[in-house]
């Protein structure tokens, strides 16, 4: 009996994930090994790669020129994060608690954005914060300033940008975390005493944990890879590690470099998710 | 509507000295009405419930007992008339503000707290630390039973277990009042008798006075020293059990407390509480309380299932078939025909040593007036 059931349970096992196993095998863990081993080759002048084991490009990883760009790249990844949990989380709220038979619209127009390339959308922004876009030409219509300001290739043009892009991101899972939420616990912690703030920070903010873990990863990890808005909205002075690694793949031909890069950029990455679901996430997450 | 005086207590109460003392209000609701757009859910309530009182909300899904209570809980706030709870007017005080402490129908126990924060939690909010809150928590994990297990997460206790830490929880602030919204409900049958005699002897021991909201007509029998049944948002009697079982004031009441047998007819005559009754059964002789009763008005008398007895002498006698019969140990359920149809439903003791009648067999049926009661509307 035991046994039987031992073996339906492994061929169920194989069936249901040899297919995934192989298009991720295929198509994701190659071209990482791949990449792996690139980082540790050297490439040559016109384009080739030699491999072999090189340290150098990891090093050169370390110039301060690079190391700037890696640190803005998470600053900039941090910033949209915590603007996107700010921004997203009352509008999560007010559609899980308050949406009513609106919700699902509600969630639909979030997504609606969706429907376009992010591409399209990025050239929207360049459109609108360009030098005599729409943005100045409102600016300057009511009277704000006279001549036209500076929008575009900032940092802050490059997060307008990104919070408008990833808000679904943290939005989507936050709403799903707080839709689940028992608003009867709220009475409770009502009649024990909390105030409406204490009630907020004592018991619906920690239950919503869940939701803002999943949409804070979702959020940050693309955004600390992201190369198209800072490229049309940032420019070549808020260039990313997205941007240097698409440069060095690109245009400069050091694919050595540009794989050390990857490598670096994923490993810093999974460093930070598993020290931030550590820190933040798991005494939250267990027995949710 | 004239308030009925208490005469009788309960058996278990009758040395209670407090019996005669003047005793606190501890919440007043005067007027209460309560409207959700069209739909009255609470109407014109108005009600004092005393200070050490076990006072229990009966009646029906939707009869209005929750909104009641929510209403002195403060999560609904009356359309019309007034709340205190002290002698402290409540109006407009927030939940959080008010010395009322809840244990809800489906526990609202914080799936994210273990044992210990969750009874700490209203502690907390009032400003309790370090040593006391550790021993009051503690404590009230003791009362409850469930020391030991402070550490655990709620997804790891059972039906029961939950339902001990949201008592625990709402207990250890040592509110005035302690709303009770159904708490047995989610409890399998014979670990909810058990939970009945705990709360009642809880209650004993805290001296808190409990207000507890249920359909279960015989858990508010076992456990209320009043109860207050509704029906519609309206109040329809207000008494001790044994009053409100053995004097139902109409026919709601007789009808929800326990089984009944009703009689439906004309009044005959009226000689001082002696109320004669034409009805499509024969004439049945029952008693008025202080319901006006009128010859020629249409009037219902009720007499319990366990008041008539097999035999042929009292004041009322016919002639019954018996068309089932429901062995329940103690006691055997009969369900007879009268001869012009209508069902008669009487209880016997199972004690007497003679043969009981079997189905099928006509048999002489007895009660007095006494036990036959004139319903009011």
């Amino acid at each position: 009996m035991g046994e039987e059931k031992g073996r339906g349970w492994t061929f169920g096992l194989v069936g249901l994930l040899t297919p995934v196993t192989l298009w991720l095998g295929l198509f994701f863990l190659v071209p990482l090994l791949f990449i792996l081993a690139y980082s540790f080759g050297t490439s040559g002048v016109y384009g080739g790669i030699t491999l072999g084991f090189n340290p150098g490009n990891y090093l050169k990883v370390f110039d301060p020129l690079y190391l700037e760009i890696i640190v803005r790249t998470f600053i900039i990844a941090l910033i949209n994060t915590f603007l996107c949990l700010v921004l997203g989380y009352p509008l999560a709220y007010f559609i899980a608690l308050k949406g009513g038979s609106w919700k699902n619209a509600l969630i639909l127009l979030v997504m609606i954005p969706f429907w376009t390339s992010l591409l399209l959308r990025a050239y929207a922004w360049v459109i609108i914060l360009s030098g005599n876009g729409i943005a100045n030409r409102v600016l300057q219509f009511l009277g704000i300033t006279d001549e036209p300001i500076t929008l575009i290739f900032t940092p802050q043009a490059v997060l307008m940008g990104m919070v408008y892009s990833y808000l679904p991101f943290m939005i989507l899972p936050l709403y799903a975390a707080l839709e689940k939420f028992d608003v009867r616990l709220k009475e409770a912690a009502q009649d024990l005493g909390a105030s409406r703030w204490h009630t907020f920070w004592r018991v619906t903010f920690p239950l919503s944990m869940p939701g803002v873990i999943a949409g804070s990863i979702l959020v940050f990890i693309p955004s600390a890879g992201e190369f198209v808005i800072p490229n049309l909205l940032g420019g070549s002075r808020t260039v990313m590690t997205g941007n240097l690694i698409q440069q060095q793949f690109l245009q400069a031909r050091d694919w050595a470099f540009g794989s050390a890069l990857s490598v670096m950029l994923a490993g810093l990455l999974v460093a930070a998710i598993i020290f931030y679901v550590r820190k933040v996430g798991a005494e939250k997450l267990e027995g949710v | 509507m004239e308030e009925r005086r208490i005469t009788e207590r309960p058996p278990e109460e009758v040395e209670d000295p407090s019996q005669d003392v003047e005793r606190t209000v501890a919440v007043e609701l005067s007027a209460v009405t309560k409207r959700f757009g069209e739909f009255i859910a609470v109407d014109d309530l108005t009600l004092d419930i005393y200070e050490g009182e076990f006072f229990s909300l009966l009646g029906p899904s939707g009869c209005g007992k929750t909104t009641t209570l929510r209403m002195i809980a403060g999560f609904e706030e009356p359309t019309e008339g007034g709340i205190s709870v002290g002698g402290d007017p409540m109006r407009r005080v927030p939940p959080y503000r008010r010395p009322v402490n809840t244990v809800f129908q489906s526990y609202a126990i914080f799936p994210h707290l273990n044992v210990f924060d969750n009874v700490a939690f209203g502690l907390r909010r009032s400003g309790v630390k370090g040593e006391e809150l550790h021993k009051r928590v503690t404590d009230a994990c003791e009362m409850v039973q469930l020391s030991g297990f402070e550490k655990r997460k709620p997804s790891m206790l059972s039906g029961g277990q939950q339902q001990r830490v949201a008592l625990a929880r709402a207990l250890v602030n040592h509110p005035e009042v302690l709303l009770l919204d159904e708490p047995l409900g989610a409890l399998d049958l014979k670990l909810r008798k058990e939970m009945q005699l705990y709360l009642k002897n809880l209650q004993h021991e805290v001296g808190i006075t409990f207000i507890y909201v249920t359909h279960d007509q015989e858990e508010a029998l076992t456990m209320s020293d009043r109860i207050a049944v509704m029906n519609e948002g309206r109040v329809q009697q207000v008494a001790d059990p044994p009053t409100l079982y053995e004097l139902p004031r109409n026919r709601f009441v007789s009808d929800f407390i326990g089984q009944t047998n009703v009689f439906s007819g004309t009044v005959e005559s009226v000689s001082g509480k002696r109320i004669t009754l034409s009805t499509p059964s024969g004439k049945v002789e029952a008693t008025a309380r202080e319901a006006e009763v009128e010859v020629g008005a249409e009037a219902h008398a009720a007499v319990r299932p366990e008041k008539v007895r097999f035999g042929s002498e009292g004041d009322n006698v016919s002639t019954a078939r018996i068309q089932q019969l429901v062995y329940l140990g103690v006691s055997t359920q009969y369900i007879a025909e009268l001869p012009d149809g209508e069902k008669l439903v009487l209880y016997q003791q199972n004690s007497r040593e003679d043969a009981n009648p079997e189905i099928g067999e006509e048999v002489p049926v007895a009660w007095d007036a006494r036990n036959c009661l004139i319903l009011g509307g």
